[in-house]
């Protein structure tokens, strides 16, 4: 089908900022990322018959995008990044780890919320260094989702694949998150809730207060 | 049970197609319906909730200029 020249535009200039933010989370290199979102571009307006329709432009482009993210890995024989794109779903974990788990205790309800105050707490950084950590294949989905607010089957479409491969992924995905942050968590400081959960002494009000006096010193590190 | 009533193992399993907007409308109202009665299940969607707010705000939409200009030049060639 394809679309306008002048739709091709305004769709490609509304979107660079997405583009070029993905593109920044995908290289984590501002000029490769700018290559990425140029070469992505020029591979889109040659493909533009292969568009659906415009409702569907936002997908394709990001498909293409992580297609020619994916092949230039090839072309450089970068095999580490490339099997870090290929969740092996077999080795995760069945159920995936949870802050939540860690921190709620029923009997507080009334009283505070740790596990929402931990969130709460957390910077930027904190955020941005997990999702660095993440691995690729659990990073574009994050992303695609949280940051970008695609549905499943946009994701499904950008990725080419299933859409109950999304939703585990993701489920997935944010497990693994929360288990950086959780770990961030605790190297850099900030205690973990439960007496006795893995040698830890403190009681979530002593994790809450103590992560209070790290924000008031300007980070939760 | 009605068809409107789950268990918390359920809305655990749901918990992020229901922050994601993911499910259909019989099955959120299944969901708010036990968020009602379940402080936990509120709780933990509360939380997943909140986590996903705060991994939104990591976007940035600001593109460099010469970016922009580039790819202006590159769509004013096609």
């Amino acid at each position: 089908m394809g679309i306008s020249r002048k739709a091709f535009e305004e769709q490609v200039l509304a979107l660079l900022g997405s583009l070029n933010g993905v593109a920044r989370r995908l290289t984590a290199n501002p000029t490769d990322a700018e290559d990425l979102v140029a070469e992505t571009v020029a591979r889109a307006w040659r493909a533009l018959d292969s568009l659906e329709s415009e409702a569907a432009f936002r997908a394709w482009i990001f498909r293409i995008l992580h297609n020619t993210f994916v092949s230039e890995l090839r072309r450089a024989g970068a095999r580490p990044r490339l099997e870090s794109l290929e969740c092996d779903e077999a080795d995760e974990e069945e159920v995936p780890f949870s802050i939540f788990e860690q921190m709620h205790q029923p009997f507080l309800l009334w009283f505070s919320n740790p596990e929402q105050a931990f969130v709460d707490k957390l910077l930027r950084q904190d955020l941005d260094r997990a999702l660095a950590s993440l691995p690729d294949c659990h990073r574009v989905v994050v992303i695609l989702s949280d940051l970008e607010g695609m549905s499943y089957g946009e994701i499904a479409e950008t990725l080419g694949i299933p859409v109950g491969t999304v939703r585990s992924r993701l489920a997935r995905a944010r497990g693994a998150l929360q288990k950086i942050l959780w770990q961030q968590a605790r190297e850099y400081g900030l205690p973990a809730s439960r007496q006795g959960r893995e040698g830890s002494k403190d009681t979530p009000r002593q994790a809450t207060a103590d992560a209070r006096v790290r924000e008031e010193k300007g980070s939760i590190r | 049970m009605t068809k409107h009533e789950i268990e918390c193992e359920q809305a655990l399993r749901q918990i992020f197609e229901y922050i994601d907007h993911e499910l259909d409308d019989t099955e959120r109202t299944a969901m708010e319906h036990h968020l009602h009665t379940c402080h936990s299940c509120y709780s933990r969607v509360e939380f997943e909730r909140r986590l996903k707010v705060k991994l939104g705000e990591l976007k940035k939409d600001d593109v460099d200029p010469t970016v922009r200009e580039r790819i202006k030049r590159m769509l004013e060639s096609f």
